[in-house]
């Protein structure tokens, strides 16, 4: 069922995976490796992921989606929007789906940052990291976060904000627009995310990760920051791409994502791939 | 379920769906039909798509291979989703079920 109780939320979820239905002829499934994805910032929610990445996994895997506190279909409350937070929720939801054998995280942007802090806290929980566009805290974050130059952060500025509104229709428009404004105005997200200190255990990341990143994203540094610090990350930089890589390149990402996926967890496999995509 | 089922049939239970997830705020001049797009016509949020095929799912989960059908399009196709294309998904594979 869609609707979840945990950490004391109610969460918006979706599993997917392949057998559920017909197609399979009754032939007792084979087990499938746990994946989690992770949706970034105020107007994103697990249909993201629904739309790209989700089924064509959901094929391999056991896909599971769920809305971060304040987006989507779940509840907002009023506080509670730091990353650590955000991971108490995610680790309530995979004790909730009974998850107790390492996971593969798929992060887009804040979802990232979410995936990135369960694998420092909770290694054993983490089989890998799959990161699009992963946006975290570096140094002078905080300045950074003030003022408008909040929404500018998760790229969400004012252009961006603009271009999405102006592709969306009216009736979308005031829904998504007036929720918004709610989680913006009336929550305290803008005052946790500008709280959050920069991230100093990047070389601690002890599982397999793959970081992909648009070569026009206005974060790059975090590229190169993941690439430098996390033990075997490796990096691919998708030319002409912005901070939307994951619906502007949903058919490379979805490629990616599958062959990433057979590779950590093919049986046997262990330790960063050497291989490259 | 039996093999009967029908377009009609289907496109029923879409609109009774469709009431459920949006309610009131439901935008269409007119009865929903097949030609109908979930996002040019519905204006459909992306998130309400997915909680109306989840209650689709509730309803013919066990004979539609919605995964894989879901699975074989790109982003573009399913935003261009229309509801004959849902119906006749549905219909077809309870007829081969």
């Amino acid at each position: 069922m869609p609707e979840v109780s945990a950490n004391g939320l109610r969460f918006n979820t979706q599993v997917i995976r392949h057998g559920d239905g017909a197609s399979d002829g009754g032939a007792p499934a084979a087990p499938r490796p746990p994946v989690v994805m992770l949706h970034g910032l105020v107007i994103d929610n697990l249909s993201s992921w629904y739309y790209t990445l989700a089924h064509p996994l959901g094929l391999v895997a056991d896909v599971h989606l769920y809305d971060l506190r304040g987006h989507g279909r779940s509840e907002m409350p009023a506080t509670g929007y730091t990353v650590a937070e955000n991971v108490d929720d995610l680790v309530a939801l995979l004790d909730h789906w009974g998850i107790t054998e390492p996971v593969h995280l798929f992060g887009n942007s804040f979802g990232g940052v979410v995936a990135l802090a369960l694998a420092h806290r909770h290694p054993e929980r983490v089989a890998s990291l799959f990161l699009i566009e992963a946006h975290f805290a570096v140094e002078g974050w905080g300045e950074h976060m003030a003022g408008s130059l909040a929404l500018a952060a998760f790229g969400l500025d004012e252009d961006a904000v603009q271009d999405w509104l102006a592709e969306n229709a009216d009736r979308k428009l005031s829904r998504v627009a007036r929720r918004s404004e709610r989680f913006l105005t009336e929550t305290s997200l803008i005052d946790d995310l500008q709280a959050e200190q920069p991230i100093e255990w990047l070389a601690e990341i002890a599982c397999p990760t793959f970081a992909m990143y648009g070569s026009e994203s206005d974060i790059l540094d975090r590229a190169r920051e993941l690439e430098t610090k996390v033990p075997g990350c490796e990096l691919e930089i998708v030319p002409g791409s912005s901070h939307s890589l994951l619906t502007e390149e949903s058919n490379l990402v979805r490629e990616r994502a599958l062959a990433w996926i057979e590779r950590v967890a093919s049986p046997g496999s262990s330790g960063p791939p050497t291989v490259g995509p | 379920m039996p093999e009967t089922v029908t377009d009609q049939a289907v496109l029923a239970e879409l609109d009774r769906i469709l009431a459920e997830v949006i309610g009131d705020d439901l935008l269409l001049d007119g009865p929903l039909t097949m030609t109908t797009s979930f996002d040019a016509d519905l204006q459909l949020e992306s998130i309400e798509f997915v909680a109306l095929a989840e209650k689709l799912l509730e309803t013919y989960g066990q004979q539609v291979d919605f995964v894989a059908w879901m699975a074989g399009m790109e982003l573009d196709q399913i935003i261009a989703l229309t509801v004959g294309d849902v119906v006749s998904f549905v219909v077809g594979s309870l007829a081969h079920a």
